[in-house]
C-alpha cells in the first residue's frame, strides 16, 4: 500500500526559489509544504514537522545536502524519512553516488515549479506504487 | 466587495513579477561580491560567496524563466569556478572577462523574462533603442581598452574583439556592426578602409569607423581623414563622449518624424496631403472633424497643423483663434490650404493666428517644403523654449505643464500614471571634489541612460540641479519602480570620468501613482517625500509613496 504523501519540507537556501517551490507545491500538489534554509534547521524542522518526504537542495553553504543526509540517516529518530536531492550537477554517475547516499531520486534544477508536484508523485508511485 | 479567486496562473505570475524586482538587488549582490574581490588580495571566503552567489542566481532565474539571464548567470558561474580552489590573483584579461559578464547580468534586456508575457505597461512603448543594431567591432591588442569595453555595455553596446584586420572583414562580413572601431596606434590603417565601403545600391548605409589614437596633432589626424574615418578619439577616450558620437552615427538615431495633423474635411484631399507628407518621411493624423484637433493636440502633439480655411461647421479661422487662446498652443505653426484666391482674405487669415497660406490645388513639393520648413523652425524653437540646454531634457516649466495634461489624460482614459522624483545622491561633493565641468557631464550621462532605458511614452525632465523629473503614463506604482530600480542599478555601475581619477555615484527616487494621488500637486508632493524617504533610508534606492 502507498504510503501518504501529505507533508513535504523543502531545505533550500533561496528564498525566492524557497517561496515559489512552497506555493506551486501547496496550490498544485496539495501538499502541506514547510520550507527552510540551512542544514540545521532541516534536521530542527525534521523532528518537530515529521514530513513525509524532504526535498534537499545540493549546494548549500555550510552543511551541504550530502551532509545533511548523512545527519538525517545518524538519528534513528529521522533515518526512515526519504529524500529526493535537487541539483544543478546531474550526470549519471553523480545520481549513483546520491542514490548509493540513500536519497530516493535526483531532481534536476532549475525545475519547472508548475511542473514539480507531478514529478514528485511520479517518483513516489514508482518507489512504492 | 468580494473579489474573484485569483487563479494559480496568475499568483506565479505575481511571484515572478516579484522575483523580477528583486532581481537588480541580486545582482547587485554579485557585483558587490566582486568588487570584495577586486579590491582585496584573493581570500578564499570572498571568492566562495560569488561564486555560490552567481550559482544561486542562474539557478534561481532558471526557475523564474528568465532563461537568458541564467544562462549568462551559469556561465560567469563556470568561468569562476577553477579559480575559487586556486591562490592565484587572476590576471588583467581575467579580470576583464569577469567584469564584462557582470556587465552582462545587469542587461535589462535579460532582466525581461523570456517565458512570460510582458506587462502591458512594458510593451506600451519599448526603450529608445530596442531593436537597434548595438554591435560593435573593436580592432585592438592587449588589455588597454578592456575598461572601455566593460563600461560600454551600460549603454547597451557590445564589443567584439578582433585583433587583426582580417579578422575585422570576417566579422563584419558575418553581421553588420553598429560602428567600427579601430585603435589606430596600433594598426596601419591606410587603405584598410575601402574593404567596408558598402557597395553602390546597397540599401544599408556603410558603418561608421572611429579611430583612438594616443596622438591629437594634426599629421594623426590627416591620417584618419585620408584613411575615411567618420571620428577621432585621443586617449584615454571619454566614454560619455564616445556614446555621444556613436549615438549621432549609428543610423538608428534619425530624428523624430515630423507630425503634422491635417484639418480637412474633404476625404480625397485629406488623403492626398497625407500620403504626399509621408513620402517625404512625415507622420500624419487626419481630421475631418474640428471638435477633435483640441484633443489631437493634447494626446498626439503634433509640430504644425495644415487647415482648410472653409469648412462646413466652424471656419479654419475660428478654430485657429481657439487653438491660439491656449497658452501651449501660443506658438504652433498653422498652414492654411484653401482654394482662396483673394488676397485680403488671405492676409485675415494670417493675421487671425495663421502663419502661412497655401491655395489650392497644391504641388507636391511646394506642399512638402512648406510644411517641412516651418514644422522644421517650430521644432527647434519649441526645443529652446522646453528644453534644459545641457541635458535636452524638458526642463522645469515644460515637465510641470506636461504632468498637469497627461493627468487630464488618465482621467479621460481611465489609466494608471506615475510620477517620479529622482536626485543624484550627494551631487554637492561631485562638484567640489571635481569640479561644475565634471558634474555636467555626469548630468549629461544620467540624462542619456534615462533616455535609452525609459520607454519612448516616458516623459523625462530636467526639475532642477540635480533633480529630474519623469512621468510615466499607463504605469503603475510598482511598474515605475521595477523600471527605475534598473535604472539605478545601472546607473551605479557607470565609471564617472574626471581628469583626477574614476568614480561612481548613486541616484535615489521617489514614486507617486495616480489616482491614488489625484493632481498634480499631490502627485509631486507625495513623490517629493517618497525621495526624502529614499535619502532617509540609505540613499540609492527607489521609494513608493
Amino acid at each position: 500500500m502507498t504510503p501518504d504523501l501529505k507533508r513535504i519540507l523543502m531545505v533550500e537556501d533561496d528564498p525566492d526559489i524557497q517561496t515559489v517551490a512552497q506555493f506551486a507545491l501547496e496550490a498544485v500538489g496539495g501538499f502541506n509544504v514547510q520550507v527552510c534554509g540551512d542544514g540545521k534547521r532541516a534536521l530542527e524542522q525534521t523532528l518537530a514537522f515529521q514530513p513525509d518526504l524532504i526535498l534537499l537542495d545540493v549546494m548549500m553553504p555550510g552543511m551541504d545536502g550530502p551532509a545533511v543526509l548523512k545527519a538525517l540517516r545518524a538519528n534513528s529518530q529521522m533515518s526512515g524519512t526519504p529524500i529526493i536531492f535537487m541539483t544543478a550537477k546531474v550526470q549519471p554517475q553523480e545520481v549513483a553516488h546520491y542514490k548509493e547516499l540513500g536519497a530516493l531520486e535526483v531532481i534536476s534544477k532549475p525545475f519547472d515549479p508548475m511542473l514539480l508536484s507531478d514529478m514528485i508523485h511520479q517518483i513516489w508511485e514508482q518507489k512504492y506504487g | 466587495m468580494v473579489s474573484a479567486p485569483v487563479s494559480v496562473e496568475e499568483q506565479m505570475a505575481q511571484l515572478r513579477a516579484s522575483f523580477a524586482l528583486r532581481l537588480p538587488g541580486r545582482v547587485d549582490e554579485i557585483a558587490s561580491a566582486w568588487r570584495a574581490i577586486a579590491q582585496n588580495a584573493w581570500n578564499a571566503e570572498n571568492a566562495k560567496r560569488f561564486h555560490r552567489l552567481t550559482h544561486s542566481l542562474a539557478g534561481a532565474a532558471a526557475t523564474f524563466g528568465f532563461a537568458a539571464l541564467s544562462q549568462v548567470a551559469r556561465q560567469l558561474e563556470l568561468y569562476v569556478e577553477p579559480f575559487v580552489p586556486a591562490q592565484m590573483p587572476l590576471t588583467p584579461e581575467q579580470r576583464a572577462t569577469i567584469e564584462q559578464k557582470l556587465a552582462a547580468l545587469a542587461s535589462p534586456q535579460l532582466q525581461s523574462p523570456t517565458a512570460v508575457v510582458e506587462n502591458s505597461a512594458r510593451t506600451a512603448g519599448r526603450p529608445a533603442g530596442d531593436h537597434a543594431n548595438r554591435r560593435l567591432l573593436l580592432l585592438t591588442q592587449g588589455s588597454a581598452m578592456d575598461r572601455l569595453i566593460a563600461q560600454i555595455g551600460f549603454f547597451d553596446y557590445q564589443v567584439q574583439l578582433v585583433n587583426t584586420w582580417e579578422e575585422l572583414t570576417q566579422e563584419y562580413h558575418r553581421a553588420l556592426p553598429a560602428a567600427i572601431l579601430v585603435d589606430a596606434d596600433l594598426y596601419a590603417t591606410r587603405g584598410k578602409l575601402d574593404a567596408y565601403r558598402v557597395a553602390p545600391g546597397d540599401s544599408a548605409p556603410r558603418p561608421p569607423v572611429i579611430f583612438f589614437s594616443a596622438h591629437g596633432d594634426l599629421s594623426a589626424r590627416l591620417t584618419s581623414v585620408r584613411a575615411g574615418a567618420d571620428a577621432y578619439f585621443t586617449k584615454p577616450v571619454n566614454l560619455s563622449r564616445l556614446v555621444d558620437k556613436l549615438d549621432l552615427l549609428s543610423s538608428h538615431q534619425a530624428p523624430d518624424p515630423y507630425r503634422i495633423l491635417v484639418v480637412e474635411d474633404d476625404e480625397d484631399l485629406a488623403e492626398f496631403y497625407a500620403m504626399t507628407l509621408r513620402q517625404a518621411g512625415m507622420e500624419i493624423n487626419c481630421v475631418s472633424d474640428p471638435n477633435l484637433v483640441l484633443q489631437q493636440l493634447m494626446d498626439w502633439k503634433p509640430d504644425l497643423i495644415l487647415m482648410d480655411l472653409y469648412m462646413p461647421h466652424c471656419s479654419g479661422l475660428e478654430l485657429a483663434t481657439v487653438i491660439r487662446q491656449q497658452e501651449a498652443y501660443v506658438s504652433i505653426p498653422i498652414v492654411y490650404l484653401s482654394a482662396e484666391t483673394r488676397i485680403e482674405k488671405q492676409l485675415a487669415a494670417m493675421s487671425q493666428g495663421g502663419d502661412d497660406f497655401l491655395t489650392k490645388p497644391i504641388q507636391p513639393e511646394h506642399l512638402i517644403s512648406s510644411v517641412t520648413a516651418r514644422a522644421q523652425r517650430s521644432h527647434a524653437l519649441r526645443s529652446l523654449i522646453l528644453r534644459d540646454s545641457l541635458t535636452g531634457l524638458l526642463n522645469h516649466t515644460a515637465i510641470k505643464g506636461q504632468l498637469e495634461s497627461e493627468i487630464v489624460r488618465a482621467t479621460r482614459n481611465h489609466s494608471a500614471l506615475s510620477y517620479v522624483m529622482l536626485d543624484i545622491d550627494n551631487f554637492k561633493r561631485v562638484n567640489d571634489t571635481y569640479g561644475h565641468p565634471t558634474g555636467d557631464s555626469v548630468l549629461k550621462t544620467l540624462a542619456r541612460l534615462l533616455q535609452q532605458r525609459l520607454r519612448k511614452t516616458d516623459i523625462i525632465g530636467r526639475y532642477g540641479g540635480e533633480e529630474f523629473a519623469i512621468i510615466l503614463p499607463e504605469a503603475t506604482a510598482p511598474q515605475a519602480q521595477e523600471i527605475l530600480n534598473e535604472v539605478r542599478s545601472r546607473f551605479s555601475y557607470i565609471r564617472q570620468q574626471s581628469s583626477k581619477e574614476d568614480f561612481q555615484v548613486t541616484l535615489s527616487a521617489g514614486v507617486a501613482a495616480f489616482p491614488a494621488f489625484a493632481d498634480a500637486k499631490s502627485l509631486s508632493g507625495a513623490a517629493d517625500q517618497a525621495l526624502y524617504q529614499a535619502k532617509h533610508r540609505g540613499r540609492n534606492q527607489i521609494a513608493l509613496a
